[in-house]
Order: C-alpha cells, then structure tokens, then sequence
C-alpha cells in the first residue's frame, strides 16, 4: 500500500484506549474532542502536511485500531512505514508490555522503520503524580535500547504533541538528504573516475 | 467460601456443558436471495417444526446466586427441530401432555439445579460496575439480550456487565443443552409477562428475554441480527475456527470495544422501521439529482469495487453496485449501523475490514468508510475485495467528488440532506398520522416524519411496536393476513399487504373503517405519482 501524494508514511500503534486517535485529532485538527471513548474501526488515514526548514513534506498517518481483532491486518498498516509511533499510557503499566510487543513486531518486520515511543496523558501525571505507572527512566532505557526517540505527550493540552511529529518529519528530511548527498557523492566519484580514465586513456599525456 | 468459589470457577473454565455427542445439525440458513430486494422476513424462520411441551413448569433460580428468590417459569414450548427444514408454517401443534414430555421437563428441572448451585458461589464483585444484575431496575428491563459460547461463556449482555451474569449465562448454557441432548432444540420458555427466545447459532447462543408483546418470531429476527453483526467483526469462519482450537475461549477479547455496535443496533431494532420492514429508507431527492449524482459514483470505478454506497446520515442516497453482486438489507443494515455508531470516520478516511454475512460469511471485504464534507452527514462507503486498496479507493472517492461538485446536483443534494424528509400533510389526508410503505421488487421503504403526537422517543417506540404487532399478524406463519385493522383509544391502524407491497397506516382515533380504507387507494395514488422522488428507480452497475 504505497501512495504518491504523502512522502512519509507514520503508523500510530499501541494498545486500545491509549490515545492514538486523540494525538492525531489533537495533531491535525488543534483540538480535543472530550466525550465517551470511542474505539477506532479499523484505522483512519489522515495527510498532513507540514513545514521542515524549507521545506514542505506530508506525513501520511495511519491511525489504527488498538484491538486485538484488527492485529492480522496491522501488517498492511505499518508495512513500508518510515515512522512508527508507538504509543502506551502513562497511567496503565500494561500498555507499556503492549507497546513492547508493538516494537518487538516492528523490529522484526520493518526494520528501516524509525520507531518513536510516546507516554500519553501527561496531564493526568502532572494533576496527581502518584498515577503515573511507568518510570520516565526506564522508558527512556528502554528507548535508548531499541535506539527510538521517547517522548512524553498530552493530547488534552497539547503538550509536546506538535514536537513529537516535527521530530518525524525533521528525522525523515535529514535521512533522505543523507540519502541525496550519498547518492551525489556517488555521482561525484563516478564523474571523477570517468575524468580520470579520460585523463589515462587519453594518449597525449 | 473464596476457595469453593475457585474451584467452582477452575471446573467451568475446563469443562463444558455442552454434551460430548451434541446434536450438530447443520441447519439451512434462510431461503432469502442475496439483494436488497423485497424478501419475506417471515420465511427465514418459518421452517421449523415445533413441537409444545405444555404447562411443565420449571423453577429458574435467578442471575444473583445468593438471591433466595426464585422466577417461575411455565415453560410450554420446547420445539422440536426436525430435517423437514423448508416446511412453509410454524405449525403449533399442541402435543397434548405425554408422561414422557413430562418427565422431560422434571430432568430439566433437576439439572439446572444442580448447575445453579455448582455456581452459585460464583459470582465475584466484579458486578459493582454498571448496573447491579441482581437489582430490581436490571431484571425489569424491557429486553435483555445475551449472547454466550457453548462452553457457556459469557460474550455480550445488553445490561450489567458479562462476568456477573456468568452463572447465569451458564444456566440458560444447561437448558440449551440438557434438551439438545434429548435430540431436540430449545426455542423459548413462556412465562407470565416474560418471555425467553434461544437461538443456537454454532458456535454462539443467543438468548433474548422480553416483558414486551413482542411474538418469538419477531424475537428470533432481531437475535439474528445480533448474530449477523458479531459475524461481520470477525467472520464466521474465524469464529468456527478460534471455537474449534479452544472451546472455552473468551470472545470478549477479540469483540472488545465492539459492544456499542451491538448495543446500537438493538436501539435501532427499536426505533428504526426499516430492520421490521427487511427494507432501507431513501433520502427524498429529484431523480434528475440522483441520477447524476448515480452517475458519478458509477463514473468513479475501480477494479476490486464491488459496493458504493452514498448515505445522508441513517437514509440511502444511492448504492451502484457489481454486474450480478446484491447487497442484502440485513448487509446494509450492518453497514449503517456501523457508520451511524462510530464517530470514527469522522477523522480521517476509514479503512476497515467487514464482513457481510448475508454475503459471505467466510471472509471479508474492506471498506472505505468517509464523508464528502466535515460536518457533512453525507458519508460515501466503498467496499472492496482487496485489503491493498486503500489509495484505489481513495481515488475513486476523489474521482467523485470531483465530477459532482462540477454538478448543480451537488448543491440540490445537499440542500435535499438538510431539508426535514416530508411531512404527512402533504400527502392531502386528513385523518391520516403517520405511514410505511414499503416496495416490495426495490427493497425500499418511505414514510414521513413523526407527527407531533409522536414526537418524543417513548411514543415513536410505541408506534414502532403497533407497526411491529401488525407485521406480526400480517406475516403469522400459520395464518398470514392480507387486510387488518386495529381501532385502539390512541390511533386507528390499517395495515395491508399486497405482492407488489406492504402499507401500515396510522389514523387518529376519531377516523371511520371506511374512510380509513379509502385512504389507502387516495396515499398509493400520491406514492405513485412522488414515487420518482421518494424511491431510487433505477438502480446502476458498474
């Protein structure tokens, strides 16, 4: 599943009622819908684009669902995806196993897949510290390990939200300019050896 | 005391009550054709023999084990489901009281003892959230509906939460099987105001308990619409194969989250006429608009499309569809009971696998479910055959768009979706409050917008529940009628059923029997004549 119109594909992953679709909505759309939970069906794509230096990348997300009836088709979800936020509750240690398991999966099969861990509802920690489940230290242990960026996010305040996904899109733009001056520096050497064979075959010298 | 209740509980997860040489028949399903054409709700279910057991009266110990109360249930009905499957009639044949029959029921009576009190320590605290099961307010509810494994695991209860009601469900587990193990299938228990309908649908059991007057036929449909819909999560194929590897497995799991969908489509059964009707409703537009915008949604084709379907909120706009492929209502129904429930599609563009049972039950199509605008209740629904083609789809939705916003049609739909659907003084009959009338070659039907006296929620259920008495007796197995009419203190209702169509009328109380009846031909006429209007007439492919 490849489109044209995004260049970065960025899969929202983790278990269900983390808060997957409210960072994106929060994201996207600047807002937070407060109201009953609402599972995702399936997944939802949204295109966003946005502004890095110069210029201007579109980060195709695919927001899906955190049940265990759609993991089968996960695989068409994250497959190809440059970017996969991972995301677990802050206030729900089991969340943290699901998004190991998320991250153990993604190791496995999309291995070019740049993997960002995400602790939602940061705000419910900063109102009373004693729900916060998962250490900030050990989940940047964590990250560090599986060499993923971490970060600590608030949809109902928007808190980090907009740098968790410019981060993204900046990781996506600098690794495909480091791809572009490889391939320039590849040109480079080709050009010189070309020149250099000129310079030797060539029977005045 | 915590100790037994373990044990209790480690033998119900191991075990199963189900009887080791159970009676797998392989039931048909039902004889309707696969579209969304007119089909007879009634023959579905009207193949099966039953057989009564009269006035045995059973003694069924409560949801709350610890309750001393006990609920009496004259049972008169354990039916008999023989091969002789597509016999046209429910045939009530009383059987009269054999000493055999009789002692059946008394075994029934014993072994559903013996389980309530294998279980009656089984109840954990778990029941303090929601509604407690063993409160006044959860067992006077309406209608309750339970769905459950044959191992007797609880998968979904309407009210109060499914652990509290294990024991319960493994209750009605035992009836199910102590009569299945006697060859023969239970198919309701009639007590005094209560009524207790079972659907065995290997491998789930459906059990749906209402105070309502409701028939068991109309029962049996809406159980079967709660089947169809944990079907469509996850196929019938899937659900076949995760029972077979372990029986005893816990569907909540994978049905987790899904439970509003179920919850919606039982308020649906309540409120909406089309699920009594077997027919969907048409948002009323000039065909010329229709008609392009058909055109258009035909015009944006792809290769694995086999469904477009264009919805403004619970009414179809249009629907084109795959040379020879035919959406059944029972499909359509699931598919606007999907949208209508999830405000999910709302974010983005949806992408989700669904199966169609009435369709195939063996797999799944995958559906582009979004809507054209924002705040817009028009929602487009594409359904694919292929799990790779979200951008295809995508695509083709904006190949739609595109050519309709091109269009004035565009602007007249969108008018047309804001507009109130029609009131019944257009119509020209006084008397007259309130219709349905449904064409029978289309699968469609119309009605217009609840008069005053039926505006709040309570006084459109109650016409719902007219209606639905009228389709009972108009589609009674045995004696099916073509004409009935009801004079009652609140409305006057005629209700007449033709092979081209089926018409319930509401008067007001004060009309005459044959002023009532003359206002059936003076309503066709105007059907006929807004019929264009009212009714998608031609219905395109791709």
């Amino acid at each position: 599943m490849t489109a044209m119109r995004v260049d970065v594909k960025v899969v929202m992953l983790g278990k269900e009622s983390v808060g997957k679709t409210s960072l994106v909505e929060r994201y996207v759309h600047h807002r937070f819908l407060v109201g009953p939970y609402q599972n995702t069906i399936g997944a939802a794509f949204v295109a966003k684009p946005i502004q890095v230096g110069e210029k201007v990348i579109t980060l195709g997300i695919w927001d899906t669902a955190g049940s265990e009836r759609y993991e089968a088709m996960s695989r068409i979800y994250y497959r190809g995806a440059r970017a996969a936020i991972v995301c677990y509750d802050l206030t729900d240690s089991s969340s943290f196993q699901r998004a190991r398991f998320w991250v153990k999966e993604l190791q496995n099969c999309e291995e070019h897949c740049k993997i960002y861990l995400c602790g939602t509802k940061n705000d419910l920690i900063q109102e009373d510290r004693s729900l916060r489940k998962i250490d900030y230290h050990d989940a940047q242990d964590f990250a560090e390990e599986i060499g993923a960026q971490h970060f600590e996010t608030s949809s109902k305040t928007g808190n980090n939200v907009d740098e968790l996904f410019q981060k993204v899109a900046e990781d996506y733009n600098s690794t495909a300019f480091q791809y572009m001056t490889g391939k320039t520096k590849l040109a480079w050497l080709r050009l010189l050896q070309a020149a250099c064979h000129i310079f030797t075959d060539s029977p005045g010298s | 005391m915590e100790g037994e209740a373990q044990k209790a509980t480690a033998s119900w997860e191991s075990g199963t009550l189900a009887p080791v040489d159970r009676l797998r028949s392989v039931r048909a399903d039902s004889p309707i054709p696969g579209l969304v054409e007119g089909t007879e709700p009634g023959r579905s279910l009207s193949h099966y023999q039953w057989d009564y057991i009269t006035d045995c009266a059973l003694i069924l110990k409560t949801a709350g084990a610890g309750q001393k109360s006990a609920m009496f249930i004259h049972a008169h009905s354990f039916e008999d489901l023989t091969a002789e499957a597509e016999e046209e009639a429910l045939r009530t044949v009383d059987s009269g009281r054999s000493e055999e029959q009789h002692e059946e029921g008394l075994k029934a009576l014993v072994a559903e003892q013996n389980i309530d009190e294998q279980h009656s320590n089984d109840l954990s605290d778990s029941r303090t959230k929601e509604e407690d099961v063993s409160s006044e307010a959860w067992r006077s509810h309406k209608k309750h509906v339970f769905v459950l494994s044959e191992a007797g695991k609880p998968i979904y209860t309407r009210y109060g939460t499914e652990e509290a009601l294990s024991s319960t469900m493994g209750v009605m587990m035992a009836l199910v099987s102590f009569v299945e193990a006697e060859k023969n299938i239970i198919r309701s228990i009639h007590a005094d105001g209560c009524k207790v309908v079972f659907l065995t649908k290997s491998p789930l059991v459906l059990v749906g308990v209402s105070r309502t007057c409701q028939s068991d036929k109309e029962m049996l449909r809406e159980l079967q619409y709660i089947y169809y819909q944990i079907v469509s999560l996850l196929t019938l194929t899937q659900l076949n194969h995760i029972f077979q590897h372990k029986q005893n497995y816990d569907l909540r799991r994978l049905l987790a989250g899904s439970e509003y969908l179920t919850d919606n489509l039982l308020i649906r059964l309540e409120r909406d006429p089309g699920l009594l009707l077997s027919a969907v409703t048409c948002l009323p537009l000039a065909s010329s608009s229709r008609d392009v915008v058909s055109s258009s949604l035909q015009a944006a084709k792809s290769k694995n499309l086999v469904f477009s379907i264009l919805l403004a909120g619970d009414r179809l706009v249009t629907l084109v569809r795959k040379k020879d492929q035919f959406l059944h209502h029972i499909d359509l129904h699931l598919v606007f009971n999907l949208v209508g429930s999830s405000s999910s599609f709302r974010e983005g563009e949806g992408w989700t696998p669904i199966c169609l049972p009435k369709f195939n039950t063996a797999g799944f199509f995958h559906a582009h479910i979004s809507y054209l605008e924002p705040a817009s209740q028009l929602c487009l629904i594409l359904v694919s055959t292929d799990r790779e083609d979200f951008f295809n789809m995508s695509d083709c939705k904006q190949k739609f768009m595109e050519r309709l916003s091109k269009r004035s049609a565009y602007q007249a739909l969108k008018e047309a979706v804001k507009c109130p659907s029609y009131s019944v003084a257009q119509v020209g009959i006084p008397e007259l409050r309130h219709f349905l009338y449904k064409s029978k070659s289309s699968g469609l039907y119309t009605s217009p917008e609840f008069p005053m006296v039926y505006q709040s929620d309570e006084e459109q259920e109650r016409l719902l529940s007219l209606y639905q008495e009228l389709h009972s007796c108009l589609h009674h197995p045995t004696r099916p009628l073509r004409y009935y009419y009801r004079c009652r203190e609140t409305e006057n209702l005629l209700a007449q059923v033709t092979s081209g169509f089926e018409l319930y009328l509401c008067f007001s109380p004060l009309v005459t029997k044959a002023s009532a009846f003359a206002a059936v031909n003076k309503l066709l006429k105007w059907i006929r004549k807004e019929e264009d209007r009212l009714f998608i007439l031609s219905p395109l492919t791709y």
